[in-house]
This record gives C-alpha cells, sequence and structure tokens, in this order.
C-alpha cells in the first residue's frame, strides 16, 4: 500500500477536480490496484465515492456505467448484455469484485484485461470531468488526462458477443483472449495479452501490426497464433 | 508521518468512531479491535484471506483503506458469535469437515452468509463463484461447497443427517484384479463423500474410524484467537527484513547508520553485529545432515531474497523506512541457476567460504553425491532384451500456506526466550535455534498454536533466529511476518530436479534393470537436499518388482530461491518420472498400461530392498539381515474402484475422445500407481501424555504438530478408542517445548502411525491403572477383566462405575494418586500405502490448453481413522498435486529475480475452477499401526502429475517429459516444435 499522507472524500466534482490539481494528489476509485500497490511512494488520494458515480442507467440504445460503478453491479445489472456481465464476473474474483470499478479498471488499461477488451467492441465512450469525453480506444491509447476524472462510460448494448480465450486454468487471466461483437451486420473485435493495453483488431486480419510483448506463459509467436485462432472462434461465437 | 483522522462505520452492528492514519488498510484496523477472524494472506487481497462482509458485499479488507469504510457497515464472522453454540452456517462447515487449518474460516463463513441473504438455494456454481475469491491449500474447496449447501438446507428448515462416508462393496477379493465391466457404474452421490471400501479384518470400534468432529472445530469456525498472530505481547516491535536484489553476490559494505537514526528504530542487525555461527535450516533429527552451510546473517547472498539485514521498530512503516535506508555495497557475482549447468566448469562457486564443512565437492556445486544398489544393473542392461531410456526435467514451485511465515519472540520474566512460532517442528526449532542465540537449550521454549497451513514450508527453522536475536539486542518482544513477496522468494520451495531413468525389460514384460539418476537442484542451501533426494531414490525404485536397482545422485547448488521440504518430500518428482516412463514402456511394448504395470507392482509379500540403503538411517555398507517387506496393501481394489468410477472404457470410445460439436477437443483419461512411506523408520519419534480429570475426561499433550490436518483429532480419537470414552472427553493441548512430550514434528506422513501409536500407548497405561482402579471399587479380582466403554469400567458380572467416579475417587477419597499415562514410540517398521490415480482431461489441440474435468483418487492408507478428515488430505494433496503438474511455476527474468510473486501470476487453482474430485478410502488393517493406521497425507501428491501426463498422451498422442503443462509447452509438442 503507498503511504497514503492524506485522505480526501470530496463531495462534488469540482471539489475533486481541485484536489487533483496539487501536487502528488491521486484519485482512488475502488482501491484493488492502489492499495495494493507496494510502491513507498507519498500520495494523497481523493476518494469518489461520494460523488453519486456508481448508477448504471439505459440511455436510448446506449448503456451509461457510471465510473464508480462496481464489477460485481455491472455482473448483477440486467441493462448489460449478458455476455458482458459474464466477462464482468470473470475480471475479478467475489472478494476484490465488489471493490473494483469500471472507472478504474478503464484508466488501468491493463493489457490482459478481458472486460476492457469487451467494453472496447462495445464502441465504448468515456465521459470525463476535468477533459472532453473520449472514445475508450482513444482513451485507452494515450491514457486518462491528468487532472481529469472519468465520470462513466457508455456502451452500445445491442447486438451479439463472442468470447474465445486460453489460459493455464478455466478462471485464469488469460494468456489471449479475443471478444468480438457483431451488431447490424458487422463485426468488431478486441484482443488481450498481445500488447501493453487491450487493442481492437481487424476481424479479417487479427494480427495486423501486432508485435505481442512474451513473458513466462507465452513467447510473442504463441501469442500471434493464439490471437489468429481465438479471433476466429470469437467472430464465429459473435456471428 | 501524517496525523491521524477520524473515522466512523458500523462494526457487527456497533457504531465505532476510531482515530486512524490515512495508510491504515481495514484489516489492521480491524484486526486491533479483536476481529480476528479477519487473517493476512497477502497485501493485494488475492487471497480473501481478510474478507468482510463491506456493506453486506464480500470485500478483501487489504485493499481497503480504513478511511474509505467511513459511513459504512463493516460485519466480520465475530457477529455470529453471540453464543457458546456455533451459528448454523458454522455449524455446517464444522460437521462436514470443510475447515482444515480453518485459516480462511471466517471469510468463507461470511462468504456463505452474504450469498444466503441473496439466495436460500444457491447453485454449485454461484456456491463456487463465491468460494472463487478465497484460496485454499488445503480441502481443494470439496467439503466447504459442501458446507455452504448443508447451511442452505439448514437454514431453508431441511432436515440434514449426519455426514458419513458412503460404504460400498469391493469389487475384488482383495488379492487379484477385477474384470472391469462398462457397464458397472459407479455410486453416484457428492464428491465431497468419501467412498469406503471395509475390510473384514478390521474390528467394530466405538471412536476409530468414525466421522467424527474435528476438535478444534469451534475455535476455527468462530475465529477465535488460535493462530500465531493472534496474540501480541505489550510493546511489542514490528519486524521487518532487507533481502537480496543480487542473485549473487559479496556484501562488500552494510551502513546502518541511517536507519538506525530513524525515530522509532530500535535494532538492525546485519553480519558486522551478529555472530557467525554455521547451521543448516532444514527441521530434522539431531544430527542435522551436513552441510552446514548457513549462517543468520552473511557477508555473501545466494539468491535474490537471500537475507541481508533485519529492522524491529515501532510500526513497520517505520521499519520499513528504516529498511530502505539501509545502504549496503553489493560486489555482484555471475549466477547460475539450473542444476545441470551448475555441475559444468566454469560455473560459479557458490560456496566459496572456508568454515563450512562437507560439501561433496565445492567447486562443482555438487553438495551430496548419492549412491545406493540391489544386483549388477549394468550387467542386467546389458543383457536385457528391451531397454529404454528417459530423461525428465521437473520444475520449482511452492507450499504456499495461505497463513505465511511468522514468529514473535520474547524474553520471559526468567530470561528465557520465548518464541510463539508458526511451525511444524517445534522441537527442532527449540534445538537449532539454541546456540545461533547463545543459549542453552533449556532457556528456549517454542511455542507452536494453530498453523495456517505448513506443507513442509515450516518444517524449517526460517525466522526463528532472526526474532531471537532481534528481542535479545531490543529487550522487546519482536514479530516479523514475511510479505506473499518474501513468502515466495525467501522462505522454501520444492526441488527441481533432472531425472534420467535407463530400464531394462524382458520378454514377459518384466522389469529386470532400473538405473535412476537424479541430479537435484538445493538451490544456494543444503538444508533438506540431502534427505528431498534420497526419498526420490526411494520412491522412483520401490513400488515395482526388479532384482538389479540403482540409484545415483548429484544434489547441487544453484541461486535460485531455496528449495526444501514440500509435502511428498521427494516422491512427486520421482514418481512423475517413474510412471511417465513406464507408461511410455507399455505403449512401446504393445502392452496395456495397466496390465504392464500391474506385472510389476509390488504386493503383499514384495520385498522392500532399496529404501533401507538410503536416508539418514542407511545401510551404507553391507547387507541387512532381514529387508522389510509390503505385509498389507489394497491395490487391485483402489485400480477397480477407481477404473470404475472414471469410465475407464472411455478411453476406447472413438465418439467421446473426439467430440463432434468440438472439433480441435480431444479426450483422455490418465492412470497412476503410487506407492508412498509412512514415517522414518528408527527415526520418527512421538511422545504423549494424558492424565485423568475430576469429571472422567483426561487431558492429552502431544508434541505433535497439527497443522489443519486433524492430527489432533485423530490422536484423540485413538486414545477415546483405548480408554472407552468420547472424543469430547480428550481434550488436547499440542505443542509446547515447556508442557508437551518431544516429538520430531509434522513430516514424513508419520503424525497418525507414529504420534498416533504413542497416544494409543499412553492411552493403554492409564487405562491399565484405570481397570486397577475400577476393580477396586467394583470387587474385582482380576483387573483385565474389566473393560472401558460408555464412560464407565464394567465388570464381567454387568457391574459398572463411571469414568467421573473413578476419577473423583482416586483424586480425593482413597489412596489418592493422579491417574497419567505417558509413552513413545518410534518404529521399526514403515508400511506403505497405496493408491490409483486418475485424471480426465480435455485438450485443446489448436492453442495447447489443458483442462482436467475429474481426479479420482482410490488411496489404500490402511484404516482411516477418521474417513472425513483421511479424505480431506487426499483432496487437498490433489489440489496442490494438480498445480504442480498443471499451473505453479517459478517464473524469472535472467538475472534470477522471481516475476510472478503474487497469486494469479503465480497460479494456484481456485474454487470455481476445481475438477470435481472423488475419493475412495480401500480399507486394510496393518498391524503395526495404531487400530490399522497407514498414512495418507503425502501420497496424493504422487499420482495426479503422471496421470495428467499420460492421460494427456492418451487424447493426443504427445508425450511431455517436463513439467508443467502449460498450454504453450503443450502446444509446442502437438506440434513438435
Amino acid at each position: 500500500m503507498p503511504l497514503v499522507a492524506a485522505y480526501h472524500r470530496p463531495r462534488t466534482l469540482e471539489e475533486a477536480l481541485s484536489l487533483l490539481a496539487e501536487p502528488d494528489h491521486t484519485v482512488l476509485a475502488g482501491g484493488t490496484t492502489i492499495n495494493a500497490d507496494r510502491d513507498a511512494s507519498d500520495v494523497e488520494v481523493v476518494d469518489l465515492q461520494a460523488l453519486d458515480l456508481d448508477a448504471i442507467v439505459a440511455d436510448g440504445a446506449r448503456v451509461r456505467i457510471g465510473a464508480m460503478a462496481t464489477l460485481g453491479s455491472v455482473a448483477e445489472s440486467g441493462l448489460v448484455p449478458e455476455w458482458l456481465q459474464i466477462i464482468a464476473r470473470a475480471e475479478s474474483p467475489s472478494t476484490l469484485r465488489n471493490l473494483a470499478t469500471v472507472g478504474g479498471s478503464v484508466a488501468t488499461r491493463s493489457g490482459e484485461s478481458l472486460f476492457l477488451a469487451a467494453l472496447l467492441v462495445s464502441d465504448a465512450y468515456v465521459e470525463m470531468a476535468g477533459a472532453d469525453g473520449q472514445s475508450l480506444s482513444a482513451l485507452v491509447e494515450h491514457g486518462v488526462p491528468d487532472e481529469a476524472i472519468i465520470t462513466a462510460v457508455s456502451i452500445d448494448a445491442s447486438g451479439k458477443g463472442g468470447t474465445a480465450l486460453t489460459g493455464r486454468t478455466p478462471a485464469d487471466v488469460p494468456i489471449v483472449a479475443a471478444v468480438a461483437r457483431t451488431a447490424d451486420g458487422r463485426t468488431t473485435l478486441a484482443l488481450t495479452g498481445v500488447a501493453a493495453t487491450p487493442v481492437l483488431a481487424d476481424p479479417n486480419d487479427p494480427t495486423a501490426g501486432l508485435t505481442p510483448p512474451a513473458d513466462f506463459r507465452g513467447t510473442a509467436v504463441y501469442r500471434l497464433m493464439l490471437a489468429r485462432t481465438l479471433s476466429e472462434r470469437a467472430v464465429e461465437a459473435a456471428r | 508521518m501524517s496525523a491521524k483522522i477520524e473515522v466512523s462505520f458500523q462494526l457487527n452492528g456497533k457504531q465505532r468512531e476510531l482515530q486512524v492514519l490515512p495508510s491504515a488498510n481495514l484489516r489492521d484496523v480491524l484486526r486491533g479491535e479483536g476481529m480476528f477472524s479477519v487473517k493476512f494472506g497477502s497485501a493485494s487481497g488475492e487471497t480473501g484471506a481478510a474478507a468482510v462482509l463491506f456493506d453486506g458485499k464480500l470485500a478483501s479488507s487489504d485493499v481497503i483503506l480504513a478511511a474509505q469504510a467511513d459511513g459504512h457497515s463493516i460485519t466480520t464472522v465475530e457477529s455470529l458469535n453471540t453464543e457458546r453454540e456455533l451459528h448454523p452456517i458454522q455449524a455446517a462447515f464444522a460437521a462436514v469437515g470443510a475447515l482444515q487449518s480453518g485459516y480462511s474460516a471466517g471469510a468463507m463463513v461470511l462468504g456463505t452468509m452474504a450469498l444466503l441473504e441473496q439466495t436460500s438455494d444457491p447453485s454449485e456454481s454461484e456456491i463456487r463463484d463465491m468460494l472463487g475469491g478465497i484460496l485454499d491449500r488445503e480441502t481443494a474447496y470439496v467439503k466447504p461447497v459442501e458446507a455452504v449447501k448443508r447451511a442452505a438446507a439448514v437454514l431453508r428448515g431441511e432436515t440434514v443427517t449426519g455426514f458419513e462416508p458412503m460404504i460400498l462393496t469391493p469389487l475384488t477379493d482383495g488379492k487379484n484384479a477385477a474384470i472391469y465391466d462398462a457397464k458397472n457404474k459407479p455410486p453416484p452421490g457428492s464428491g465431497a463423500v468419501p467412498r469406503l471400501i471395509p475390510s473384514r479384518d478390521v474390528p467394530e470400534m466405538a471412536v476409530v474410524g468414525k466421522p467424527e468432529v474435528k476438535v478444534d472445530a469451534v475455535r476455527l469456525a468462530k475465529g477465535n484467537p488460535a493462530f500465531t498472530d493472534d496474540i501480541e505481547p505489550r510493546a511489542m516491535l514490528y519486524c521487518r527484513l532487507l533481502t537480496s536484489p543480487h542473485a549473487h553476490a559479496n556484501i562488500v559494505d552494510i551502513d546502518d547508520t541511517a536507519a538506525l537514526a530513524l525515530e522509532g528504530v530500535h535494532a538492525v542487525l546485519h553480519h558486522k553485529n551478529v555472530a557467525r555461527i554455521k547451521y543448516a535450516s532444514g527441521g530434522q533429527s539431531w544430527p542435522n545432515p551436513h552441510p552446514h552451510d548457513q549462517v543468520s546473517f552473511d557477508t555473501k547472498v545466494r539468491h535474490v531474497g537471500d537475507r541481508v539485514a533485519a529492522v524491529a521498530a515501532d510500526t513497520i512503516e517505520i521499519a520499513e523506512e528504516a529498511v530502505r535506508l539501509i545502504k549496503v555495497e553489493y560486489e555482484v557475482l555471475p549466477a547460475v541457476f539450473d542444476e545441470r549447468e551448475a555441475m559444468l566448469p566454469g560455473a560459479p562457486k557458490i560456496h566459496d567460504e572456508v568454515d563450512t564443512e562437507e560439501i561433496f565437492d565445492a567447486d562443482k556445486n555438487i553438495v551430496h553425491e548419492i549412491k545406493a544398489q540391489r544386483g549388477d544393473v549394468e550387467k542386467a542392461l546389458a543383457s536385457a532384451p528391451h531397454v529404454f531410456e528417459q530423461t525428465f526435467r521437473v520444475h520449482q514451485v511452492q507450499q504456499c500456506p495461505i497463513e505465511p511465515h511468522i514468529s514473535i519472540a520474547w524474553i520471559d520474566e526468567d530470561e528465557r526466550m520465548v518464541i510463539r512460532t508458526a511451525t511444524q517442528v517445534p522441537f527442532h526449532a527449540r534445538r537449532m535455534v539454541a546456540p545461533l542465540l547463545e543459549m542453552d537449550i533449556k532457556d528456549i521454549r517454542i511455542i507452536k498454536p494453530r498453523i495456517g497451513g505448513g506443507f513442509g514450508a515450516k518444517q524449517e527453522m526460517l525466522l526463528e533466529d532472526i526474532v531471537g536475536h532481534l528481542a535479545k539486542a531490543t529487550r522487546r518482544p519482536c514479530r516479523l511476518e514475511l510479505t506473499r513477496e518474501e513468502e515466495f522468494a525467501s522462505s522454501r520451495t520444492r526441488h527441481p530436479q533432472t531425472i534420467t531413468y535407463r530400464t531394462g525389460v524382458d520378454d514377459d514384460g518384466k522389469l529386470v534393470a532400473q538405473d535412476m539418476y537424479v541430479i537435484g537442484n538445493t538451490g544456494p542451501y543444503g538444508t533438506h537436499g540431502y534427505t528431498v533426494q534420497t526419498v526420490s531414490g526411494m520412491r522412483g525404485l520401490s513400488q515395482y518388482n526388479c532384482p538389479n536397482k540403482r540409484f545415483h545422485c548429484d544434489v547441487v547448488y544453484t541461486n535460485i530461491p531455496v528449495p526444501g521440504a514440500y509435502r511428498g518430500y521427494g516422491a512427486p518428482q520421482a514418481e512423475f518420472a517413474l510412471e511417465a516412463h513406464l507408461e511410455d514402456i507399455a505403449i512401446e511394448l504393445g502392452y496395456d498400461v495397466i496390465e504392464f504395470k500391474r506385472k510389476n507392482w509390488v504386493t503383499a509379500g514384495s520385498v522392500i530392498d532399496i529404501a533401507p540403503h538410503l536416508g539418514e538411517r542407511a545401510v551404507v555398507d553391507g547387507e541387512l539381515d532381514e529387508y522389510p517387506i509390503v505385509m498389507t496393501e489394497g491395490i487391485e481394489e483402489c485400480v477397480a474402484q477407481a477404473m470404475r468410477e472414471i469410465g475407464w472404457h472411455r478411453r476406447d470410445d472413438a465418439a467421446w475422445r473426439e467430440p463432434a460439436d468440438r472439433p480441435h477437443i480431444r479426450r483422455g483419461l490418465g492412470f497412476a500407481f503410487c506407492m508412498h512411506g509412512t514415517a522414518i523408520p528408527f527415526l520418527d519419534m512421538g511422545g504423549c501424555s494424558i492424565k485423568l480429570n475430576d469429571d472422567g475426561s483426561f487431558n492429552m499433550l502431544v508434541g505433535a504438530t497439527d497443522l489443519g490436518t486433524g492430527a489432533d483429532t485423530v490422536l484423540g480419537q485413538i486414545a477415546a478408542e483405548v480408554l472407552g470414552v468420547r472424543l469430547e472427553d480428550i481434550k488436547v493441548y499440542s505443542s509446547d517445548t515447556d508442557m508437551t512430550p518431544f516429538d520430531t514434528g509434522a513430516y514424513a506422513s508419520s503424525t497418525t502411525y507414529i504420534s498416533g501409536t504413542a497416544a494409543m500407548r499412553a492411552a493403554e497405561v492409564a487405562r491399565t491403572r484405570i481397570k486397577e482402579r475400577a476393580a477396586m471399587l467394583l470387587d474385582v479380582e482380576q483387573p483385565c477383566t474389566i473393560e472401558l466403554r460408555d464412560r464407565r469400567a464394567y465388570a464381567p458380572d454387568g457391574s459398572s462405575v463411571s469414568m467421573e467416579d473413578i476419577a473423583l475417587d482416586s483424586l480425593h477419597t482413597q489412596e489418592q494418586e493422579q491417574i497419567m499415562g505417558t509413552a513413545s514410540y518410534v518404529s521399526p517398521d514403515c508400511p506403505p500405502p497405496f493408491a490409483a490415480q486418475l485424471v480426465e482431461v480435455e485438450v485443446d489441440i489448436e492453442t495447447g490448453q489443458v483442462t482436467v474435468p475429474k481426479m479420482v483418487m482410490a488411496v489404500d492408507c490402511g484404516v482411516a481413522i477418521n474417513p472425513i478428515t483421511a479424505s480431506g488430505q487426499v483432496e487437498g494433496g490433489m489440489l496442490q498435486a494438480l498445480g504442480y503438474a498443471h499451473c505453479e511455476e517459478f517464473a524469472y527474468d535472467d538475472a534470477g529475480k522471481m516475476l510472478n510473486t503474487s497469486f494469479g501470476p503465480y497460479k494456484i487453482y481456485r474454487a470455481d475452477e476445481m475438477p470435481e474430485t472423488v475419493v475412495y478410502l480401500v480399507q486394510t488393517m496393518e498391524d503395526s499401526g495404531p487400530f490399522g493406521a497407514k498414512a495418507v497425507a503425502e501420497i496424493p501428491k504422487d499420482g495426479v502429475a503422471p496421470a495428467l501426463r499420460n492421460a494427456i498422451l492418451n487424447a493426443t498422442g504427445a508425450a511431455i517429459n517436463d513439467l508443467p503443462f502449460t498450454p504453450e509447452r503443450v502446444w509446442a509438442a502437438l506440434n513438435d516444435k
């Protein structure tokens, strides 16, 4: 756990933004990442729990998920398509799922996050305070702007999703995973485990331009093979 | 340091206002408030041991700031502890044997509460999902899942019956193989229920063999303060370690000035201020095997994570800051990690110090050379019609108890050193730590409270010397608990090995020669290096009859984190290689794999000929007058029951093997035959004393070390059977070196057999005197005619007197005396348990992913004193063995730094992904054991890896000789890359 020098719980977004403008202040969402960090640097945390950012609401054809909604609440929300509920449930175990938030998952940009890949293929749009909103794919590439707060992520809840993954065991964080969604005859595809962040991929040429990072669970060659094989399966499942 | 802030939350229904630091986490704050059920497993929350209900939802308090809890509601298991009786959820966990160490019991009970609030009748997948966040190395989640189902039924108002084994009729005559019948289906029923096949040789008993609830179930289910960290002496200091960032380096200088100057730091210890006294840390009998190649703090580090310095301070945060302020100048040296490379010319010399004796060849990093032989192997191989040679590589994994190593030391009022510590070997630890602290053994007291799992990791004197040194330096109580990262890199692991077999077979399929060469990797220190590797020889060359055998082993130093004792102790490595090797030979020669092994496996009457020539009491030269022989075995019954349960005929069913709807899947079944030992003959010793109390109950003191295995319960059952009382009348206490008799400790599958016999004999001593007193009271001339049962002593004429009246008479009325029995036991025998392990597999032939839907183990462990705890041992052992085979591994960068020091990256099985497991207990009556018992704790570690390997071979044709079977390795084998 970092050496939290001070704890703030702002009541308004304005108050939160002004706190974040000060040096060494950082957002605290669920805490499963920052509070698990063994980094000993001093930080002041700005806890967003009092800002009412946890609602999940229908918004026309889309669903708007508050940034402080937990993965557990996404997994249980009837507004979220079932295939995405399953992915939200698998993202974290029962003891962390009710803490980890959607906003935190987006801000962390883990290249192994299946949930993030699922949001990517759901045409996710990230709403922010302190910065203009932007597509998730753009945000995943560049990160959350300094001193900004993610307030919500909206997704297109239509269509059919399909997932294919390979891990060491059934509940393992996948070495590589492919998530596809087909809506209005168009299929989008995203991959994990092939880059520093999850990436959108061309269903017809899923490994184009990829140079996957290697680790003990999979070499680059193996990950490219998995990306091709699993993309085909995910696209098929999303048909 | 930041100022404290005020937080206010509901704790178990009551409002609490507390002053906390902004950085304080909820786990520590709750423990400070007396919520002992909230346990430390790791800082990042993935063990779930510290899970609480946060506004009614399960959440790991490790990763919640106490400040985040302001305004919320927190529930811990203590909320249920309003009465002496257990809440129905807690009672369900106790009833089905779901509590082994019970370290994470609080989290499991709370998770059940939250789940049953949502739904009164949860599905198995909902239960497994809930348990998926609470890691367990002991139960394989089998009985916790059953406990949740039972609790749900009770809370729905349904009547539940006692949790008892399913009694089955035998499929064999006890000797000959059964004829397999595909139409004969296995009995249906929950996998949590052990299947028990009774033996006619076993007499009816009152307590032994019964599914008694564990004697420690209440304290564990309630989360009562039972573990090392649950008691804090006043003015205790918190300690942290500075460990090496380098795999191999000389320490040129250490400067502790800045650390000592930090306010709140009380001591900084390192090689400059701690005496250089040589030792070996493995918890073994005196004299500890050489070389004694360790000192408390050395001038050299030999692996990433090796000790450099230790700090004691007012708080953990100050201790951690002080560790960062210690300046160390290293001279980095070349390092070597692979045991094969460490022996080559030019490899760095890991032990170049002059004061370590009895390293076999320090220049080649060879610690020991071990040799044993029967017959003439070379001659037999030269004349054998079929000779096969194969090399296998087994990797490094860890025991991973959810409770990390923790020790608390203080100097008591008599200037003696008291160390309360999570150890499997309190008596060894006392003897071994004394010289390091420059104290007499009599001035050391080791207290072993409940242990949150050990599996061999705690068969080691690991932290006791450090807290002892710090307590001496500060004269304050000192507590040191390893972080999860340190537990991985700085505690103990399983030895990697390279194993080569050469085997000669005659034209009838009989083995004529077996030559086994092992290169064992003991890391930078010898510890258990000698004995683990000798067990590899015993287990690799004992379970098949063969007239010519040879074992040769080089135990070598490398710069990996230290291997030590891990449940199975050299056997899982050897049996993986052996069972894979014989599988391939069978296929090559055209035999059915089981038929080939059956031609050669030992049976009752077979001679165990190589084991006496290996180990700490090895017969080095010459022959024994008499070699041990196998007296009891239920091998064919085990094989028959396991084959029926798994549906062995599916191996020949093409439609099952290649499912039409999943074209990239191939299915297969694999078999492994297993044989283990029961204790170390002529070495392992256990003691027990029993005394009668006023009310006819007994206090039983044992040195044996219950790690969660149920040892206290089993020993209590044995004593209760002898004394004719109920288990609840036996109050078991273990262990404290000041109070309990000596015991070598919990290892080598010895407790039930050795300590159990000691318990039986101590109870018999007390029984003799009780009968004499009863004869006086009943006017019977021959005390031997008195029978003890149902808490009474009966005369032949049917008259009787209660145990309470005998106690009151002996303590208060006439010829007063304390009725007491003391006994100890060391065995000349080592009766082997046997087992058949079967594994079902699905292989994705495009990606290499291996999935295991089902595992079955049928074990002959003699008479299971308690079939519920015995089956729990088998289930938990299979979970760890599956991890070894399938997904667990230490991964390193090129400089020897471990890359996966947390659960997740280091993958251990969770509840929501465990295969179905079924356990069969095949009774045999082993006359040398207490009430017929043999060992059960380690044999479940032996067969999963080879059975899984052989199942993959059966499914795909790929024979893989390296562990573990991770997707890329299997994919490469399938594609021959």
